[in-house]
């Protein structure tokens, strides 16, 4: 332990989206030595707040976990409340899921390439990127009236049906987006700003990986082969043909090729379920009162981030007993803490970013000098701005 | 079929490595789905003999839950094709659970919120520190219990500074 | 109009906090900078240290970790500032009303000039929000 180890807190504030969240670094000159991560500006009482409501309204409150992944905890709501219930929603109901589902993986997908772009200095690329997602933006808002919190699922089906007559507007659509996506992944592996900042940064090996139970394309990045849609398939999805997408690569540029090649997996099932989708109703009846019989069900899902799970209890009531949430985000913390152990102070934005979480900072950075007895504070602004200026 | 099998015979496996006295209830609703409850004093076991013998090292999430008399803590674990949940109840008079972090390091941020949430204290946890709640949050105060309700919380924490 | 009042209310720098929001709100946040909908044409640019920023955009519902934190960057801005509270949470909870840790709206603890209604607003509808504050304080 040299005499030159300080303690900093940080908390990048950011442009785009994150929630708040605030670790505490233990640095060695420009080495980060030891992470504490400190979170909960974010608890808001979910859990608490679904046991005193029905289900049919807890389909609201769940959808805003979080609005990125909003599609995601709603499916998963409804697939577990179903499995209790003993309702089987129809193929074509699960068809449009899974299609929801990918669409909103695009959507996020996109989105983090922009950020990640933005992260490392690289703003003409955060725009092109956000420019492209308009076009699934537009996509979504056409589909189910709004961009974000699409409110499509409901207990025994989906809400809102696909008129067959705008099909050949959605495959248009996505090929535009293939196409992009795939001008985006060209860029990724040729684009000499991206490679310095991204290659060999974050590294974290295969098997501390599995020991720290990461998951989602952060997990695939480091070779880990677990993708739920495949391992633990629910809705349509063992009928839907993709492929998983991994990367032993381990740092922040094996992330950004396993989420680009994501949303082009992704693209290719939305146009496989468009062109496939099967006739039928969308949905069983569930009365907005109804009881759910007593029982549990686990709910497995593969939201953007990772892996979703959800634990439900039911007593027999209107309301249910015991609902439990587990973001994919704090399921990747641990591994987190590992990446950024050991990195530059100036890396700390881009492997943060690089885990996609639904993070955003509050708290910003105060230096200590021991050694001269003064204190200065920077933000995250001028911490991405140190970054860039590091790297030079 | 064998998807549906795999639950059934990892669930018979455990038993046998644990004890089948040690085992409580074991409910197997479809495939890839398994529930086995079993003696707290057995968990780290349990725990163990998934790793190593299994191969089931992915924890997902711990949950806990108020049973009154009891509180329940059920251990997620998800693999190829089966979603197995391990239970154990502890009393309410007593509420502690032996920590399962050496074993599993991916489980240190879990436990810590189910100490917060429904008050049971992981034993030989490296770091059992506050994970959610404000650092102005009463001690001893678990908002998941049964016995509070919201405004019960806001007057017991409401009059407070924060 | 005096000439300072021109040059502040034609070139308001935003900084944005997060308190305690789902991210839907934040990601059309960021979607207004974006070319298609632009608001850096109003002379609005995002900034990342409250000690730049003349208007703060909050959206969440605030929990109770998170209201010190707010307070602080408010107090930190220097003045004029103005305070828009995006999206239903910010504005009285939204559908998290009756939740144990939130303390149900932004105007709680800070003294607010706009509210954006929505869940989230469209991009729209917060640089409608924004014009409407600039017009309001002399644009």
């Amino acid at each position: 332990m040299s005499d030159r180890e300080f303690s900093v807190i940080i908390g990048p504030q950011h442009p785009a989206l994150k929630e708040p969240a605030s670790f505490l670094f233990k640095v060695d000159g420009e080495v980060v030595v030891d992470v504490e991560p400190r979170i909960g500006y974010n608890h808001r009482g979910i859990e608490k707040a679904m046991e005193a409501r029905t289900y049919i309204q807890n389909l609201y409150i769940i959808e805003r976990v979080c609005g990125i992944c909003s599609n995601a905890h709603q499916t998963n709501y409804c697939q577990t409340v179903e499995e209790v219930a003993g309702i089987q929603a129809p193929l074509r109901a699960n068809y449009i899921r899974v299609f929801m589902s990918e669409l909103e993986r695009i959507h996020s997908h996109l989105l983090w390439v922009g950020v990640a772009a933005h992260e490392i200095g690289f703003d003409t690329l955060f725009y092109y990127v956000w420019r492209d997602r308009e076009v699934v933006m537009d996509l979504l808002e056409m589909i189910s009236g709004n961009r974000v919190n699409y409110a499509m699922n409901t207990i025994g089906g989906v809400r809102r049906d696909l008129s067959k007559d705008n099909f050949p507007k959605y495959h248009k659509m996505l090929d535009i987006l293939g196409e992009r996506t795939k001008f985006y992944a060209n860029i990724a592996t040729h684009e000499k700003t991206i490679l310095d900042r991204a290659a060999g940064v974050g590294y974290l090996s295969k098997v501390d990986m599995k020991r720290l139970c990461g998951s989602g394309p952060n997990a695939r990045a480091s070779g880990v082969d677990y993708d739920v849609r495949r391992d633990l398939p629910h809705l349509a999805y063992d009928e839907v043909p993709f492929n998983v997408i991994t990367n032993d690569g381990g740092d922040v540029l094996a992330n950004v090729l396993v989420r680009i090649g994501e949303t082009i997996e992704s693209v290719g099932m939305c146009k496989y379920v468009l062109d496939h989708l099967p006739e039928g109703p969308t949905r069983e009846k569930f009365s907005p009162m109804a009881k759910v019989p007593e029982g549990e069900a686990v709910g497995y899902f593969e939201a953007q981030r990772g892996e979703l799970i959800h634990y439900f209890q039911s007593r027999g009531d209107v309301k249910p007993y015991r609902y439990k949430i587990r973001a994919p985000t704090l399921g990747n913390i641990p591994s987190l803490v590992e990446k950024l152990k050991g990195g530059y102070i100036a890396d700390i934005p881009i492997v943060l970013a690089g885990i996609d979480p639904c993070f955003s900072c509050t708290d910003r950075m105060v230096f200590v000098d021991e050694d001269k007895g003064k204190t200065w504070d920077m933000d995250g602004e001028q911490l991405r701005r140190y970054g860039i200026e590091w790297y030079k | 079929m064998s998807a549906l099998d795999e639950n059934v015979k990892v669930v018979e496996r455990l038993t046998e490595a644990i004890g089948k006295e040690n085992v409580i209830e074991v409910k197997t609703p479809r495939a890839r789905r398994a529930f086995i409850r079993i003696k707290v004093e057995k968990l780290r076991e349990a725990v163990t003999y998934l790793k190593e013998k299994e191969g089931i090292t992915h924890l997902s999430t711990i949950t806990g839950l108020d049973l009154g008399e009891e509180r329940e803590i059920v251990y997620h674990f998800g693999a190829k094709n089966l979603a197995l949940s391990v239970k154990v109840r502890v009393p309410a008079s007593d509420p502690k659970v032996p920590s399962i972090t050496d074993i599993i390091n991916g489980a240190t941020l879990y436990e810590r919120e189910v100490h917060d949430l429904v008050g049971v204290y992981p034993e030989g946890h490296p770091d059992p520190k506050r994970l959610l709640l404000s650092e102005d949050w009463p001690e001893g105060v678990h908002p998941l219990l049964k016995t509070w309700d919201v405004n019960s919380l806001r007057k017991r924490v409401d009059g407070k500074e924060w | 109009m005096g000439l300072v009042t021109w040059a502040r209310t034609r070139s308001p720098w935003l900084i944005h906090f997060n308190a305690g929001a789902c991210n839907a709100c934040d990601i059309e946040v960021v979607a207004v900078l974006t070319p298609t909908y632009d608001v850096e044409r109003f002379g609005a640019l995002l900034k990342g240290t409250p000690r730049h920023a003349d208007v703060m955009v909050v959206t969440g519902s605030v929990p109770r970790k998170n209201a010190p934190r707010l307070k602080r960057i408010y107090d930190q801005m220097p003045e004029p500032k103005f305070v828009v509270a995006i999206g239903s949470c910010a504005i009285s909870g939204g559908v998290f009303q009756d939740c144990y840790n939130v303390m149900e709206g932004v105007d709680k603890i800070i003294p607010v000039n706009a509210y954006v209604v929505g869940c989230p607003p469209k991009p729209e509808a917060i640089l409608d929000g924004v014009v409407k504050l600039l017009k309001s304080a002399g644009y």
